[in-house]
């Protein structure tokens, strides 16, 4: 079917989201909370669009909202700017330092002084990227606790999780850097845990913990694991090409 | 032999007033007595009356006669006087305000006269623990003649034309909704009761829960029927121990009998339903949080792009309805779609179980038809403003409701009307405010409560309900300046377009209907600096007319910061300094000698 876009006709098939149709004709929509490979959660609300479905306009999700029927959609009216400029102020109001918020900030024309404060060292927009993140790979160590103003991500109990194998997957999805992830002497420490790293068998750099290795060990099979870091599994394959492209 | 049966209110209010031990003590001295004379008796313990402010009610058939306020103390004059002879003990009787005299039985009263129940039908009738009593009152024939004389399409059909709408708030065709999901080919499919009653001073869903738990088991095994589901769930608030208590008893009781179960009635239809214990949540009472919650996950929302009835309860099509429509159900089926039509307004048929609170002479559950204007609600039913005040708004539909202001009395009470006056029907709390409430302190308090049970996922909702409550409280505390309004206006847009789910997009309504209808006090407080109705502390003083001050020193005596001072003769006078503005010495007075200051001097 064809939905129209900011004017622009675009190709959809059933079920999919707004975003993945606009971001195939280079319509530009922000998102914090979105991550390809982890849709679905549609909390930072940035994202929102205004439809217009028989005649019937509402405000929805562009990440969440399904394509069902051949909608007009307006991504950048005034009142679509509106709302982001308010959310964002409100994102603002509560991360005041945060450079990802502040550029956006900024494109949004948020005015420099807000109403608002908030704690100047907190960077967590709570968008839940990383609970997913750790619930998709298996671990499940932190989560949302408590509700509305008092919610929070954080382990069971903000005690050192047992599940936790220190991947840091939760700190690499995260878009605005909240989650400290702190490497010395061999040693990362993340979620008040440490992990010993082990070294890369090729480079000798610390690049993984070793409860990874023995979760990735347990879910792949132990051929499939080695111990190389990412710069150097990529080496490694290059030279596989270069050698089967010089016999060739 | 003459027989006489005692039914004794054990609804949750009347319980808080000691109607257990009544109920006890009724049911020993009856025995005891029982051998002296010719009257059988019977006492049995029900569900909620409705009428909670006068509780422990007491009623005694065939007399029709109604107690009130019974005390354990009581039962033996009761027992000896009205159950072996017949009199009327008239100290007990109901007093009735508007006809200033007491009245024997409890229907002759205002509060009922005007109600007319359907879903409450047997509240109040019956002992809640005992289904033998709900099918002599005609329980289980609706699934008997849905099973055996109608097709599951005949069934959607009645309740479609019938134009029953979900009393959970939303308001969406029942009817509908099941046509919908009865046309997903997918199962399982499921079938959900929502009993996680929530909004504050709402207690419709638990009194039914309580006092007729078969009905919703009932309606819940229609619906089954209809859509050709085989499980179903009640979804009850865990502090409702009552209800879980009666509804399971309940639920047991219909299996033992082939009304639950597999091959229900001989029918070869299958079809159980299991209790779950919600965790406390206000936002689980919305429909997708609580399927999350059923399903063992955090309770909060999604988007519902794709109903419930598509893709519900474990991705499977779901019907969802609350505990009230659910107890509309058995009836329609049973006296047709067109007797229901018959009741109410033109697109909001039969009628709608009320928790009546706040500053009204008579509190409780009241259900009356669609249509019933306001007035009649807080005068007729309510029997008025305690104390004769003057009336200044009433609250609907729990927290993300609005406050109706005294132009809007007349309005007749239903789905679409309340919606338009920018409020809306919610789940039936009504809440009647007079002129000793702050407007702008009432839009604080449901936001600081949705602050705290909103379930923070969205953005919208969790920081823009944060901050419109850090706008009100500057405002209450009289740190307010101009700006403010509007951005706070425009922050109610925001979080009405852009939240997520149902509890963040309704949420600014407690603002935005303050805003519209009682603006003024808004800039009482922002400009004057004074709070009219003499609540907030920081903008209130109060004064003592010395013209009508007749120096009874009841202000003084009520008094908890000894602030008032006076003689005998004398008017009395307040001492700012040491007032704490609690506005115990206002409501005491009888004279209306106690005033709010026009000028606070700030």
């Amino acid at each position: 079917m064809k939905i129209i876009i900011d004017n622009i006709e675009c190709e959809a098939q059933k079920d999919e989201t707004l975003l993945q149709i606009a971001r195939r004709n280079d319509i530009h929509i922000p998102t914090l909370c979105h991550n390809d490979a982890l849709p679905g959660l549609g909390s930072c609300r940035l994202c929102v669009v205004e439809i217009v479905d028989k005649g019937r306009r509402s405000v929805v999700a562009s990440c969440i909202y399904p394509v069902r029927n051949e909608i007009e959609v307006y991504t950048c009216s005034d009142k679509i700017k509106n709302i982001r400029r308010n959310l964002l102020m409100l994102l603002r109001g509560r991360v005041p330092n945060d450079e990802t918020i502040k550029k956006l900030c900024k494109e949004y024309l948020v005015p420099d002084r807000i109403k608002f404060s908030g704690d100047k060292d907190e960077h967590c927009i709570l968008c839940g990227l990383c609970v997913k993140a750790c619930q998709e790979l298996g671990a499940s160590a932190i989560s949302t606790v408590n509700r509305g103003i008092t919610k929070k991500v954080t382990t069971p109990y903000d005690e050192p999780s047992a599940q936790c194998i220190g991947c840091g997957s939760c700190a690499y999805v995260c878009p605005t850097d909240a989650i400290k992830i702190e490497e010395k002497d061999g040693i990362r420490n993340i979620w008040n845990k440490e992990f010993q790293l082990l070294r890369c068998t090729r480079c000798g750099k610390p690049f993984a913990t070793k409860e990874q290795l023995e979760y990735n060990r347990e879910k792949l099979g132990e051929a499939h694991v080695k111990l190389l870091c990412e710069s150097c599994k990529k080496a490694i394959i290059a030279e596989k090409l270069k050698d089967i492209y010089e016999k060739v | 032999m003459m027989s006489r049966t005692v039914y004794v209110c054990c609804g949750t209010g009347c319980l808080a007033n000691n109607s257990m031990d009544v109920y006890k003590q009724l049911k020993k001295l009856a025995q005891k007595y029982e051998a002296d004379v010719e009257v059988k008796t019977i006492v049995k313990a029900t569900g909620c009356n409705g009428l909670c402010e006068k509780g422990p009610l007491v009623k005694i058939q065939p007399d029709n006669i109604c107690y009130s306020k019974v005390k354990p103390d009581d039962a033996e004059e009761i027992v000896k006087r009205t159950l072996m002879n017949g009199e009327i003990i008239d100290r007990l009787l109901i007093y009735d305000t508007a006809l200033k005299r007491r009245v024997i039985s409890h229907k002759d009263t205002d509060f009922y006269k005007c109600q007319m129940k359907i879903a409450l039908r047997n509240i109040g009738e019956i002992d809640p623990a005992n289904i033998d009593e709900y099918m002599e009152r005609g329980g289980y024939k609706a699934l008997r003649k849905a099973l055996f004389q109608m097709t599951p399409q005949d069934v959607i059909s009645e309740i479609e034309r019938s134009g029953l709408r979900g009393r959970g708030g939303g308001g969406f065709p029942t009817g509908v909704k099941w046509r919908q999901c009865s046309k997903f080919q997918n199962f399982p499919k499921y079938v959900i009761c929502n009993g996680d009653e929530g909004d504050p001073g709402a207690f419709m869903d638990r009194s039914i829960m309580e006092g007729d738990p078969n009905t919703v088991i009932e309606g819940m095994t229609i619906c089954a029927y209809s859509i050709n589901s085989n499980r179903g769930f009640i979804y009850i608030r865990d502090e409702y121990s009552l209800a879980l208590n009666n509804m399971n008893n309940a639920l047991n009781q219909a299996r033992e009998r082939g009304l639950l179960g597999k091959n229900i009635l001989n029918s070869g239809f299958d079809f159980d339903i299991e209790i779950v214990r919600g965790g406390g949540a206000f936002v689980c009472g919305e429909s997708t949080a609580l399927m999350q919650s059923i399903e063992g996950n955090v309770g909060e929302p999604r988007a519902k792009y794709i109903r419930s009835v598509e893709k519900g309860l474990w991705g499977q099509p779901t019907v969802l309805n609350n505990v009230e429509t659910w107890a509309n159900i058995p009836e329609i089926i049973m006296k047709g779609s067109d007797w229901f039509c018959s009741i109410g307004t033109e697109n909001s048929k039969g009628t709608k179980v009320f928790s009546l609170v706040g500053k009204v002479k008579n509190t409780g559950l009241v259900e009356i038809p669609m249509g019933t204007t306001l007035r009649e609600l807080v005068y007729k039913i309510g029997g008025g403003i305690i104390g004769d005040k003057k009336f200044k708004a009433v609250q609907t539909g729990g927290p993300s409701g609005g406050c109706i202001a005294e132009d809007l009395l007349d309005l007749p009470v239903d789905f679409d009307s309340l919606k338009e006056a920018g409020s809306m029907m919610g789940s039936g709390g009504i809440i009647v405010m007079d002129e000793r409430t702050c407007m702008i302190d009432v839009a604080r308090y449901y936001l600081s409560f949705l602050s705290e049970e909103s379930c923070g996922k969205c953005v919208a909702c969790r920081e823009g309900i944060k901050r419109m409550l850090e706008i009100l409280t500057d405002i209450c505390d009289g740190k307010g300046i101009e700006e403010d309004l509007e951005l706070l206006e425009s922050l109610c847009h925001t979080v009405e377009e852009a939240s997520l789910c149902g509890l963040g997009k309704t949420a600014p309504n407690p603002v935005l209907t303050t805003l519209k209808h009682f603006r003024n006090e808004y800039y009482a407080h922002i400009i004057e600096k004074r709070c009219p109705a003499g609540v907030c502390p920081e903008l209130t003083a109060y004064e003592i007319d010395k013209k009508l001050c007749k120096s009874c020193g009841l202000c003084a005596k009520n008094c908890p910061a000894s602030a008032i001072l006076g003689k005998r003769g004398e008017a009395y006078s307040i001492n700012t300094q040491l007032c704490i503005k609690c506005g115990n010495c206002i409501d005491s007075c009888r004279f209306n000698a106690v005033k709010v200051k026009k000028e606070v001097g700030k």
